[in-house]
């Protein structure tokens, strides 16, 4: 049980890492709950607290994939913003989508693309994440907005 | 000696009571067209001040400019020579800064119906004959401009003054009252004032909130609490703001050269002394305090410019006037467990006074763990760190130690080493090698007079230290609080004492020939100033040689207050205030 809690919090202290910023940055918090307030996601009627992910990463507890800040935190920011402390909420959950491996092609693209030349390079981005952005993004999206700029099939008439 | 005040507010009068008591020419600038400072904003605490500065107001000795502005300073011999914008000069030996506080201005949340303490305090005036048409429910959120990245000091009196504007407005109406806090900092006999609002259906929610979404009816706040985000709409919210130091002390520093901290306020090189010589600072130039304390510490001021500057000598800090005890020492526990849980929290309101004095040892204490390695845990229902406190907070919070906020209604309960925090929506268990709680140190707090235990708020503000006529209160068994008080409080008693000591008091008198000894004023006496005495007396109905042992009434000079409800209730008419 132990050992389980051990691993738990060697694995939080390697997301801190990931995120780029000291321990301290992140646990200065004075959890006043001010980023669940302002938080995008609770703007879809799903109640999260981003304090809270902070509070369960320096308690040692697992995260989960289905967490909802990590499943649909849009890196606003917003959270950061009106946080008295500043403190960078969305590089949290960043880390925790690499370390969990729920990023996309196309952010490993993107990322891979800065690491290599400090910039977005398009065409290395576009050729390692072609298949994502056509199945995920750009195909599946089509009939709808297709459907958007007001543009239908035509349909087949039968003539009498 | 001529001694400058600079700043007319509360601390700067209370240090000019001093100075006139000690018989010095003292002069008083004020950069406003009336003195009263941040006190005289205040509707329910203006009549205290003037009062307060009535009692001074026409002495000979005493010279108040207004709306005057320092232009330069020049220092010969000792002597400073100011200069004022109006060409005048003012040649002063000692200077006292006490330019107060200046509040934080939330420009960018301010709105229509979203409005500063200080604004609310003038719509809920007693002055204002009628209260606003809408005003069902109002909101108040805590720590706006304080406790932050960019200004990390504790306020230490937003609490406070958010609970006295509950007060006033539940004096005027009935509305529904929310208050969103981090932390409530209260000082001494006000958590009995939060516990009565509590049970009178003020809510409190320990969450904060900067979602505020202002229409012309009212405002809409979300705010995220017992793990779901809610919104609910006010009518008013209240933003309590911080106070920040005074913007004028950056060139005030530069004409007289004393110098500031990294916070702007100033630097206080010994008790209430800048580092410049003949330069003392009092009140809100030192760190952000209530009133109360700013006029401890303008007694404290007056008393150090007139004394010279030296700190009072061991013959008079030992005089027997003070009371003093010494602070218990709180010793770091040591033993073979790899991780430990403070619990700072308590059931009995009567011992939430002392939140400040134990959040600072197990603050002291959980670094010290950590020091040595260990895993810290701190379950905190009320983390009371005001002004410079909030700083060692913010670092034990930076070193690692992991602070768990408790929300309202949330029940830990203890089984050997694990706590179980149980809440409405959340329920989780933390396994400690050791555990330290609150309640293990209420020991220290049993059975012993603090004076603000017995003193009420306003006893206390006008009278800081004073227990009784010979008996002066200075450090922990005035308030158990952070060890740069004592010092300031021993100065602020020794003040306290000058003004007592020439008051004019008329006692009664006995005319012990015709005292009966009936013990009838000893019964109507309310302070328990008249013993009765059993003396020798010549009783003349029996012939001029025949002596016996009878009761006369004798008064206590300590107890009496000079009411006169002894003298009228005599029914032999033997006492009297002669003098009259």
């Amino acid at each position: 049980m132990q050992k389980i809690e051990k691993n738990c919090a060697l694995q939080n202290e390697k997301i801190i890492e990931l995120a780029g910023y000291k321990k301290e940055d992140f646990s200065v918090c004075l959890g006043c709950k001010i980023c669940a307030s302002v938080c995008t996601v609770n703007d879809l009627s799903i109640n999260t607290n981003p304090q809270e992910l902070l509070s369960s990463l320096f308690l040692g507890n697992t995260i989960e994939k289905d967490n909802p800040l990590v499943r649909y935190c849009t890196n606003c920011y917003r959270c950061t913003s009106a946080c008295p402390w500043k403190i960078r909420i969305p590089e949290v959950v960043r880390a925790l989508r690499e370390d969990l491996g729920i990023e996309s092609q196309f952010e490993k693209a993107f990322k891979g693309a800065i690491s290599i030349w400090g910039r977005v390079y398009e065409p290395y981005v576009f050729l390692m994440s072609a298949t994502f952005m056509l199945k995920e993004g750009y195909m599946q999206y089509m009939p709808k907005w297709l459907e958007y700029i007001s543009f239908h099939l035509p349909h087949k008439t039968k003539r009498r | 000696m001529n001694i400058l005040i600079v700043g007319g507010g509360i601390s700067g009068i209370s240090a000019a009571k001093v100075a006139l008591k000690g018989n010095h020419n003292v002069t008083i600038l004020e950069c406003a067209a009336e003195p009263g400072g941040l006190m005289e904003k205040i509707a329910n605490c203006r009549v205290g001040f003037k009062t307060f500065f009535d009692e001074i107001r026409h002495d000979p000795k005493l010279t108040v400019i207004k709306g005057g502005k320092i232009i330069g300073v020049e220092k010969r011999d000792g002597m400073f020579e100011v200069k004022l914008e109006s060409g005048n000069s003012i040649y002063a030996d000692r200077v006292i800064v006490a330019t107060g506080l200046s509040p934080f201005d939330p420009k960018e949340i301010k709105g229509k119906r979203i409005i500063t303490s200080l604004e609310y305090d003038a719509l809920i005036d007693q002055r204002n004959e009628e209260l606003p048409a809408q005003f069902g429910k109002v909101a108040f959120v805590l720590c706006i401009g304080s406790r932050s990245k960019e200004y990390p000091l504790c306020s230490s009196v937003c609490c406070s003054y958010t609970i006295r504007e509950i007060k006033w407005t539940l004096q005027r109406a009935k509305p529904e009252i929310t208050v969103f806090y981090n932390d409530l900092r209260f000082f001494g006999q006000e958590f009995y004032m939060e516990k009565a609002f509590r049970d009178a259906g003020v809510t409190f929610v320990r969450a904060n909130s900067r979602y505020f979404e202002e229409d012309e009816k009212g405002v809409s706040v979300r705010y995220f609490t017992g793990g779901e985000l809610k919104e609910e709409r006010f009518d008013y919210v209240v933003l309590s703001i911080g106070l920040r130091p005074n913007p004028q002390l950056v060139p005030l520093s530069k004409l007289f050269g004393f110098s500031l901290n990294g916070f702007g306020f100033v630097k206080e090189e010994a008790p209430l002394r800048t580092d410049v010589e003949g330069v003392y600072v009092s009140g809100g130039a030192l760190e952000p305090m209530s009133i109360k304390d700013a006029i401890l510490t303008g007694f404290g001021a007056g008393m150090i410019a007139i004394r010279n500057g030296d700190f009072p000598s061991e013959a008079i800090r030992n005089d027997e006037r003070f009371y003093r005890e010494p602070e218990p020492e709180i010793t770091t526990p040591d033993g073979n467990f790899s991780s430990c849980l403070f619990y700072l929290g308590t059931e009995d309101t009567g011992a939430r006074m002392f939140y400040e004095f134990v959040s600072a040892k197990f603050i002291a204490m959980a670094r010290d763990l950590k020091k040595a390695g260990k895993i810290v845990y701190v379950l905190t229902k009320n983390m009371v760190t005001p002004s410079y406190g909030e700083l060692v907070y913010e670092d034990a919070r930076r070193e690692g130690i992991v602070f768990i906020h408790l929300e309202e209604g949330e029940i830990v309960t203890f089984d050997g080493d694990q706590a179980r925090i149980t809440g409405l929506k959340r329920e989780f268990v933390l396994n400690a090698g050791k555990v330290i709680r609150f309640d293990d140190y209420a020991y220290l707090f049993k059975e012993k007079e603090f004076l603000s235990l017995y003193r009420s708020e306003p006893q206390l503000r006008w009278s800081p230290t004073k227990w009784g006529r010979k008996r002066y209160h200075v450090g922990f068994i005035r308030h158990p609080r952070a060890e740069r008080w004592e010092t300031r409080e021993i100065l602020g008693a020794l003040g306290e004492i000058l003004l007592d000591m020439e008051e004019e008091r008329v006692l009664p008198e006995v005319n012990e020939e015709r005292c009966s000894g009936c013990g009838s004023c000893k019964d109507a006496c309310p302070h328990d100033a008249i013993e009765m005495e059993i003396r020798e007396k010549q009783i003349a109905l029996f012939g001029p040689q025949v002596m016996s042992n009878v009761p006369i009434a004798r008064v206590k000079e300590d107890a009496c207050v000079g009411c006169g409800l002894c003298a009228s209730t005599c029914p032999s008419d033997v006492i009297h205030f002669n003098s009259v």
